[in-house]
């Protein structure tokens, strides 16, 4: 009688335990492992297009708007986009990969002459915590987008 | 912007929407955890502010 039931002798789409009733379900809501590798790549380099791809426009919309205010905010409080190779101060270094991690508008930024900063202005600190801040954010975006493309996430 | 509460008030609420979106899933949840989040922060600060007053600068 146990091996029966450990055999599986269950109703087709249910499972014994309740809370994994709603795993057939998640599953058909995924969109497949090369959409979730979309998903991720586009969320790293534009704020919410992740989710965007991953059908849910409207987070998507969010997230987009969100991370750019903290990221342009930061820009206009002087902050600086520059990356400082080297170990030597370790705690910059992973500053300014987190600036990196917002994608495509810290190269527009750069690219518009934002880098430099001044580091004499009254927000330089605060822009350089919204720049990073937005950036890291941005990664658990792009993560949580994947997610959803994979069915794991509503 | 040279308002330090501003510059606080801002980033809290940002902050608190994203993790609010990532981390919860009905509107209503995501209302009451991001204000509890947002609550948090700027209370933290003011109290933190208010600990380090009497330090020197």
């Amino acid at each position: 009688m146990l091996l029966c039931y450990d055999r599986g002798f269950v109703p087709a789409g249910r499972h014994a335990m309740g809370s994994e009733a709603t795993q057939p379900e998640k599953a058909d809501q995924a969109l497949g492992r090369p959409w979730a590798a979309a998903a991720l790549s586009l969320g790293l380099l534009l704020p919410g297009a992740g989710h965007v791809v991953a059908g849910r426009w409207r987070r998507g919309v969010f997230f987009c708007s969100a991370l750019l205010a903290l990221f342009g905010g930061g820009v206009a409080m002087d902050a600086r986009l520059a990356l400082h190779i080297g170990l030597d101060d370790p705690l910059a270094l992973i500053i300014e990969l987190g600036q990196i991690a917002i994608g495509l508008p810290y190269l527009a930024a750069r690219a518009l002459g934002f880098a430099a900063g001044d580091v004499r202005a009254a927000g330089f600190d605060y822009g350089v915590t919204f720049t990073a801040t937005g950036g890291l954010l941005n990664v658990l975006v792009a993560l949580d987008a994947m997610d959803v493309a994979l069915g794991r996430r509503p | 912007m040279a308002s330090h509460l501003l510059s606080l008030l801002v980033f809290s609420g940002l902050v608190s929407a994203v993790f609010a979106a990532l981390l919860r899933d009905d509107p209503a949840s995501q209302r009451r955890f991001g204000t509890r989040l947002f609550l948090g922060f700027v209370l933290s600060v003011v109290v933190l502010g208010w600990l380090m007053a009497p330090l020197p600068s």
